[in-house]
């Protein structure tokens, strides 16, 4: 599994895309369905549970991309909180298991782990 | 050696300086700089506390003024982190943005001044928008400074992201 990170509209498809040969219709935002690319990953996380729950899942994804939601203030609703929390640990664990972790900025990719 | 490390929420920037941390030599002081106010910032304490247990870490609790703070012997420090003492110039000590930039800047140095080695840790909380309110603007403005402020001085800059460090600088 690669890990894709990086802030909204920084590239990050296009890069999966490009890079790694794969179609839009091989992308999707749903786990349940059997896409090799799961995209919005920050979207179905809001809390540890979430992520507990799909962690297999995500493992067995060829690329799972996920927009950095962790770097602006500190929201001050305790549910954003714990979904930014759960989205930024859950990233971790996935990049201790990723073979490459990817970040985009400006549509360039920083290879993090490889 | 002086050593910044940056990070957005739940990035594992704590993680990571207390990995360098605890791989250098000397009695080692935690400068814990997060005000207990309310049931969340309790239990980020609290479990930031027990990630420092039985590791052989002198914890100072240090709110405002850094530049007021003496360690005991020579050592080394973790300062953790830049975000809380902005927050804390500005909001509790009731500080304007300059003097507040300038505490901060000065009392890191006076730090650095005191140790072998100093890690200090902080925030990337610049990529969310920028439709805050005047108080929340002042703080990402100060705080801003700050980082660059102390990255120019500092030998090396890590970023964290997802765990992983990234140098920037050193």
């Amino acid at each position: 599994m690669i890990l894709v990170v990086g802030g909204l509209a920084s590239g990050k498809r296009s890069y999966v895309k490009s890079e790694y040969g794969f179609s839009d219709e091989q992308i999707s935002s749903s786990i349940s369905e059997n896409f090799p690319v799961l995209f919005d990953l920050q979207e179905i996380i809001n809390t540890d549970e979430d992520s507990e729950r799909i962690f297999p899942a995500l493992l067995n994804k060829r690329v799972v991309i996920c927009t950095d939601i962790g770097c602006g203030i500190v929201p001050l609703d305790p549910a954003e909180r714990e979904k930014r929390e759960a989205v930024g640990r859950l990233c971790i664990r996935l990049a201790r298991e990723a073979e490459r972790v990817v970040r985009i900025h400006c549509g360039l990719p920083q290879i993090l782990k490889d | 050696m002086r050593t910044l490390v940056i990070g957005g929420g739940a990035s594992g920037k704590s993680e990571y300086a207390e990995e360098l941390f605890s791989g250098l030599s000397g009695r080692k002081y935690y400068i814990a700089t997060m005000m207990p106010y309310g049931e969340d910032s309790l239990w980020r304490i609290e479990k930031h506390r027990q990630a420092r247990r039985n590791r052989g870490f002198f914890t100072l609790e240090h709110y405002v003024d850094i530049g007021a703070l003496r360690l005991p012997e020579r050592g080394a420090a973790l300062l953790e982190c830049l975000g809380n003492l902005t927050a804390n110039e500005l909001f509790s000590r009731g500080l304007g943005e300059d003097q507040a930039f300038e505490s901060i800047v000065a009392g890191i140095n006076a730090l650095a001044l005191q140790c072998e080695d100093l890690v200090v840790v902080t925030n990337e909380v610049f990529s969310g928008g920028n439709r805050y309110d005047e108080g929340t603007l002042a703080y990402i403005r100060t705080l801003g400074r700050v980082n660059a402020a102390i990255a120019a001085r500092f030998d090396r800059v890590f970023e964290v992201v997802c765990g992983i460090p990234a140098a920037i600088k050193g």
